[in-house]
């Protein structure tokens, strides 16, 4: 379970900087004993971040073929590499990156390292992949400024000495490790009567007012074709977010979701740790049978021991029968002229009231656009003022026929600087995407009933629940040209 | 012994970068200092007030991170741990100094554990213990108050730490963990918990590999409080996990195990009160003490995995996983097994988790822990229960990130080679291929041509036995590169690997030929120099395949060196490029079908082409292909060693021919040929005052004088030392004459300044060593070790380089005789010596120190040490009391001054330098030739 060494390493302007590295000799002085003959030690950070650099293909980006970066055998199908630091190769390094950071940890190996032995099979494994994603979350939660991520970084290697001073991490959310200002001082005094052990994932306790507030929110992505002989696809999944504000070492929630009698079942669920018990039935409807599940409409019931910050409940997916917007796009060049027909056609069953409601018409390797002339039976257009994107607002309502469309031209320069570029979108290849969100409202019509809200808690708390449809991908692309595909069985 | 320094007090800001820079390359900032005086600065600064506590933090920090830097014996490891006790001790239970208390306790017990220099030294293990029990024993805040829980916390790492390097050395506090960890309440039953667990399972362990087990044993062993025992440490040990192939006997059944029973169940109760990470760590702890005692059940996991079935968390899938391999059906049904591999899948694809999770899951999938394992889990297989409709569902899309794409494409391609009799996957799957084909063909940005590549490495991997598909695949390929020439290296690579990976498959073969086939169809009056580049490098790796006739290959080349102006224009690049492909011609195939086109090729370009260097080696292949036997022919132009190897390694082209992976061959030598030996210095007599002496002026101040010198530049500057160059012990006969030999040296440090290299001729194994000098000139005079390089060539004409044995530069070596005029009688040297003994004393100067040092003269007479070490250094000397004075100088400009007087049965050393920094050189100095016998 333990780890060698942990670094976050800095890739701004082109330039990469270890910003954080950590390395635990004690873990190290056991992977000598362990790994034997194929024991590498952890080098200094400029080795290391060099030879990282190079086995992620990050190095000499100018040149065109390099036979250690490129070759077609060395194919990385997971997230863990090999690093060779002179003679001798430090595996498994587990790369996680987010924004302009790459996070990196290597796990102890209990056994020689040739041949490498499977993933599955290492303790560390996993404790590396929970401590940099705890870092990630750390640092992505409140991502402003350079500053603010210097002092966050500047907070972690006391946040370490607290979740992982010798190299076997105990705790990983270091959010929660924040809000407590990086120390375990507790929020209270220890009773000489408390008989009940407090949770270490809830290392303090709430005063004030009494409140549980509980988030459904559900998204879809879809890429349409409007082709005969392509097959549309769509993709809904949710999450249930809660925040529990409840006196008391160990207060218990019950949350149960709840489905209209025709709505489509949650599939893949995947609950949070600080659930109790999961009923085992729930957990066998899944995405990988054709199992009849759709006589099952709930109550999809959860109890919990609610930790102190916001947290992910549940996570699971559906099949919803229709994508909530269907639409079609139409693109065709005549002579330097793009002529462009969009329509979209809101289905009868979706709730009829967005918060907003855009479709973006980007144009790509074209240049900037000259001339624009479209018109739109509903809401307003614009060009963006990049002039490459037409960003059509359809407001917050479709009209009654549910339908709306969009036709018209628009003029490119005969000689372009063709920005900006885009190597899926060459020729007819093009896109409308949409961005929605319909609050109050979800598409398998999943819902927490307020009242079915479960809290065994010494004060009687106030219970706001919620849901919102969110956008996210979604895709129509231009029928008259080639389309990236996704092909399925 | 024991000497004092005034060092110069660093600012907090001086401290941090100083410790970054350190942090940042442990070695290279040692180089500009040494160890000892470093670990030195580093434990005054923690014990001065004036430090700054964060900068104390940090300094703890680098100790716990960097100890077998610092502490590289073990005295410098027992002090370290001294002080840092004491600091320690000194903090007082206020909530303010708890944050310095945990780094100073992390700190004790990482030197302890890392560099194994302590392991011995009791005193130093009991005060830690005592120190660390001391802090877990106060359960529930009692005694110090909720503000050191931290301190509570990490000190129950640092016993779990022990626990886990030194396994059973906590075994006999059983009882007390188990109490503690019962009484706990606060979130630290955590910390608590994960102790006891493991305490518990080796104890259990240890139990089980002893011979006569009592059925009270484990009884025993859980309510055992008894002294901890230290020898458990200084053995070896065994670190490993216990899992199902460690073969360790169970315990007995006989054996009574209620209490363990109840143990187990309540931990395993409130595992659920653990963060998650914490809950694997004990469930692996529990799963080993079960799979060690046979009356523990594995059904007693059954409620917690009820539990975790759901879970999103991957600490606990993966310990479920575990759970698996280590019980199989003993834990899990064919129904759980299945469903388990459903959620597997499910979360392989979940589009709520991370790219990296779901690959992780998609590997667990490759591996899966089957209830009957029918091989070794370490290649990739199919789950049994895996179906074709599980692999539909992690079936690649376009929009996946590269590995997602590769990873998914390797799995269903493995379902359908496991699933034969279905074409129609196989179909889709090429499809895929074939639109990941039309990215690269429209545009290929690097990522997705290598991704393209990768893939059709994957597809040839699993189905190079389709030939429908595999000469489709090879149409597809040969039109890409008709497009898209600069794919080259992507095409030869390819072929490389395929080749590789399928040692007898005829696709990569076949692929050759093919793009053979498009290359010489080519007009080649349309062909650009940019273009023919590209294909003159397919063409050579195509000749490389006997199999493939190259008659086309070499009319085509006499085509295109006839029709272009290639000749005329006479560029270099592209006559080597032309000669590659013959030389791999010449090298590979069976000439005699293209005898007469080839030597036609080769004459003409011997003729025409307008570069001298490309006409003699055209000339030079045409002689060898019309004068030489093939094979003769074949060795000569083979790439490696062979018996001319060492005249193909000097011609330019076939260094030039293939860009990568070659160079200037020099062969490393590992075992040391050469060696050096320092040549003792000559004993010449005590200098006496030769010159006249008349003249000079008893009262004048020499000191002035003296210090006047040191304005000369240069002056006083060097220590030569005289080394032989011999061969070194064990050589190889090969190596018994050696010339040309170029010597490297390195001091791998900043305080002398570099010395130039040194050429000797030749050297002979039976002959006279070599005698050299070499002028080392001190920035500052610190002991240094000689790295020496040679470079020299062998009686066969290669060149080899081989390191030299490092070569220890002593102290002593450093010593120089006062550096005075020679007229100068010793009387002056002696009031000098007072006058500079009184000036350091006194000055107030931040590198001048005071020192002293005794030592036993009752093994040998004190006259007898100052001779044997001393003797050119002495500028005074009186009996009764014995007493020396002892000036020692070593350049650039350091003065050391002892003055030696004997006392009874002891002596005493007073020492003076300007340069504190040299104290600990002269301590160990002095120590060592005080105890020599």
């Amino acid at each position: 379970m333990s780890v060698r060494a942990v670094w976050l390493l800095g890739l701004e302007k082109g330039e990469t900087s270890v910003k954080l590295s950590r390395r635990y000799p004690t873990v190290e002085k056991r992977a000598r004993i362990f790994n034997g003959e194929s024991y590498t030690k952890v080098p200094e950070d400029k080795v290391f971040q060099n030879a990282l650099l190079a086995e992620l293909g990050m190095t000499d980006l100018d040149k065109n073929f390099v036979e250690h970066r490129d070759s077609c055998c060395r194919i990385n199908k997971t997230s863990v590499y090999e690093i060779a630091i002179g003679d001798g190769v430090l595996w498994p390094v587990l790369v996680l990156t987010q924004n302009a950071n790459l996070y990196a940890c290597l796990p102890l190996v209990e056994q020689s390292l040739t041949p490498h032995p499977s993933l599955m099979s290492l303790r560390g494994i996993s404790s590396a992949f929970a401590l940099l994603t705890g870092l990630m979350t750390f640092l992505n939660m409140a991502q402003r400024n350079e500053s603010e991520i210097a002092t966050k970084v500047a907070q972690l290697p006391a946040m370490l000495m607290h979740a992982c001073p010798l190299g076997t991490p105990t705790d990983t959310d270091f959010g929660l490790m924040q809000t407590l200002s990086g120390s375990l001082v507790p929020q209270n005094a220890i009773s000489s009567v408390q008989a009940q052990k407090q949770p270490a994932w809830k290392p303090g306790v709430y005063k004030g007012k009494p409140q549980v507030n509980v988030c459904v929110t559900e998204q879809i992505t879809s890429m349409q074709y409007d082709k005969k002989d392509v097959i549309d696809m769509w993709q809904e999944y949710g999450t249930v977010s809660c925040k529990c504000d409840l006196e008391g070492i160990m207060p218990t929630v019950t949350v149960s979701l709840n489905l209209p009698i025709n709505g489509s079942p949650l599939q893949d669920i995947l609950v949070h740790p600080c659930v109790s018990a999961v009923d085992s039935t729930i957990l066998t409807f899944n995405s990988v049978d054709d199992m009849d599940d759709s006589l099952f409409n709930g109550p999809y019931k959860f109890p919990f021991t609610p930790p102190l910050d916001v947290f992910k409940l549940c996570y699971y997916t559906s099949q919803v029968p229709i994508p909530p917007i269907l639409g079609s796009y139409q693109m065709k060049e005549e002579e330097q002229i793009l002529k462009i027909a969009v329509n979209l056609k809101l289905h009868e069953s979706v709730k009829n009231g967005f918060e907003y409601c855009e479709a973006h018409i980007p144009f790509f390797n074209r240049g900037p656009i000259v001339h624009a002339e479209c018109k739109v039976s509903h809401g307003q257009l614009e060009v963006s003022r990049e002039k490459s994107l037409l960003v059509w607002l359809i407001g917050q309502k479709f009209p009654k026929s549910l339908e709306v469309s969009l036709t018209g031209m628009v003029i490119f320069p005969a000689n372009h600087s063709a920005q900006p570029t885009d190597p899926f979108c060459t020729g007819l290849t093009a896109y409308v995407k949409l961005y929605f969100r319909i609050p109050d409202y979800t598409l398998t019509g999943c819902y927490v009933d307020q009242h079915s809200v479960q809290v065994y808690s010494s004060a009687k708390p106030r219970i706001i629940t919620s849901k919102e449809l969110l956008s996210s991908e979604y895709y129509i692309w231009n029928s008259k040209g080639d389309a990236p595909m996704a092909i399925k069985f | 012994r024991r000497f004092s320094g005034r060092a110069m007090a660093l600012s907090n800001y001086d401290w941090a970068q100083k410790l970054a820079a350190f942090h940042a390359n442990p070695a290279g900032f040692l180089e500009s200092t040494t160890t000892q005086n470093f670990v030195g600065d580093l434990l005054r600064a923690l014990t001065d007030e004036k430090t700054g506590e964060n900068v104390k933090k940090q300094i703890l920090g680098v100790i716990q991170e960097f100890p077998t830097w610092l502490f590289t014996n073990s005295q410098a490891a027992e002090r370290a741990a001294e002080s840092i006790f004491s600091i320690y001790s000194q903090l007082p239970f206020v909530p303010k100094s708890v944050n310095l208390k945990c780094h100073l306790l992390l700190s004790v017990t990482t030197i302890v554990i890392a560099t194994d220099h302590l392991i011995r030294n009791e005193k130093v293990l009991k005060n830690l213990m005592r120190q660390l029990l001391d802090a877990v024993c106060d359960t529930n805040d009692r005694k110090y108050g909720g503000g050191f829980r931290p301190l509570r916390a990490v000190a129950c790492d640092c016993l779990r730490e022990f626990e886990t390097c030194y396994p059973g050395l906590l075994s006999r506090k059983l009882d007390l963990l188990h109490t503690l960890q019962q009484k706990e309440v606060t979130p630290l039953h955590q910390a608590y918990t994960l102790l006891y667990s493991q305490v518990l399972k080796n104890a259990i362990r240890t139990l089980s590999q002893s011979r006569n087990v009592s059925d009270g044993a484990i009884r025993e062993m859980l309510t055992r409080n008894e002294e901890i025992k230290w020898k458990v440490m200084a053995k070896a040990q065994d670190l490993s996990a216990v899992t199902i192939t460690s073969g360790l006997s169970s315990l007995p059944s006989t054996v009574e195990t209620k209490e363990l029973k109840s143990s187990v169940t309540l931990l395993l109760e409130e595992s659920f009160l653990l963060t998650p990470v914490s809950q694997a760590a004990l469930l692996r702890e529990l799963i080993q003490v079960v799979l060690l005692v046979r009356s523990l059940p594995p059904a007693t996991f059954r409620s917690q995995l009820l539990r975790l079935f759901g879970t999103m968390d991957i600490c606990l899938l993966h310990t479920m996983l575990h759970m698996k391999a280590t019980f199989t059906d003993s834990l899990f049904t064919v129904e759980d097994e299945n469903f388990l591999l459903k959620r597997l899948v499910c979360m392989a694809h979940h589009p709520l988790l991370s790219n990296p999770l779901k690959l992780f899951y998609m590997d667990c999938l490759l591996h899966f822990p089957e209830n009957r394992p029918i091989n070794s889990n370490l290649e990739e297989n199919l789950p049994i229960l895996f179906t074709p409709k599980m692999a539909a569902c992690l079936f690649p899309t376009l929009f996946n990130d590269s590995s997602t794409m590769l990873s998914c494409l390797n799995l269903v391609s493995l379902m359908c080679v496991e699933n034969a009799e279905e074409d129609r996957g196989l179909a889709e799957i090429f499809d895929y291929l074939m639109s990941l084909y039309k990215l690269v063909d429209v545009n290929g940005s690097r990522e997705r041509t290598v991704t393209f590549f990768r893939a059709v490495y994957i597809f040839v991997g699993y189905f190079h036995n389709n030939e429908m598909f595999m000469v489709e695949l090879t149409q597809y390929m040969v039109k890409l590169y008709q497009r898209h020439c600069t794919l080259a290296p992507h095409m030869i690579n390819l072929i490389n690997s395929t080749q590789n990976l399928l040692e007898d498959a005829k696709w990569p073969v076949s692929l050759a030929e093919a793009l053979q086939k498009m290359i010489v169809e080519l007009p080649s009056k349309q062909l650009s120099p940019h273009k023919l580049m590209w294909h003159l490098r397919v063409l050579t790796r195509v000749a490389k395949e006997t199999t493939i006739l190259q008659k086309v290959t070499v009319q085509f080349l006499l085509n295109v060196v006839r029709v272009s102006d290639m000749c005329r224009s006479g560029e270099w690049r592209v006559g080597n490029a032309v000669l590659a492909v013959c030389r791999s011609i010449l090298h590979h195939q069976n000439l005699e079908p293209i005898f007469s086109d080839l030597a036609d090729l080769l004459q003409h370009i011997h003729l025409q082409f307008q570069d001298v260097d490309i006409q003699d080696h055209a000339h030079f292949y045409y002689a060898l292909l019309t004068c030489l036997s093939h094979e003769k022919l074949a060795r000569i132009v083979a790439e490696g060693t062979g018996n001319c190897s060492r005249a193909k390694t000097r011609s330019l082209s076939s260094l030039m021919s293939e860009s990568t992976g070659h160079s200037i061959s020099v062969l490393p030598i590992k075992h040391p040929v050469l060696k050096l030996i320092p040549v003792p210095e000559e004993h010449s007599p005590n200098l006496t005052a030769a010159g006249d002496t008349s003249e000079l002026d008893y009262e004048e101040d020499y000191l002035e004088k003296y210090l006047g010198q040191f304005c000369i530049v240069g002056f006083a500057s060097t220590i030569v030392m005289k080394f032989h160059l011999t061969f070194a012990e064990r050589v190889d006969p090969e190596h018994h004459r050696v010339y040309a030999i170029h010597l490297h040296f390195d001091l791998r440090n900043s305080h002398y300044e570099p010395l130039s290299d040194l050429y000797v001729p030749c050297l002979f194994f039976n002959g006279e060593p070599h005698v050299f000098s070499l002028p080392f000139k001190p920035r500052l005079p610190f002991p240094i070790t000689l790295y020496t390089s040679a470079i020299f060539t062998r009686e066969d004409g290669s060149t080899c380089c081989s390191q030299l044995e490092p070569l220890d530069v002593g102290f002593s070596r450093l010593f120089l005789t006062l550096p005075v005029p020679t007229n100068w009688p010793s009387k002056i040297k002696a009031s000098l010596f007072d006058q500079l003994w009184t000036s350091l004393e006194q000055a107030d100067s931040s590198q001048s120190a005071l020192s002293r040092f005794c030592f036993q003269t009752a093994q040998r007479p004190l006259s007898e040490l100052v001779t044997l070490h001393f003797q050119k250094y002495v500028v005074s000397q009186k009996s009764d009391p014995e007493s020396y004075k002892i000036f020692l100088f070593l350049p650039p400009q350091t003065n050391i001054l002892f003055s030696v007087e004997q006392l009874d049965r002891m002596a005493k050393v007073d020492i003076v330098t300007d340069n504190w920094k040299l104290l600990p050189f002269i301590n160990s100095y002095l120590i060592d030739i005080t105890s020599q016998k």
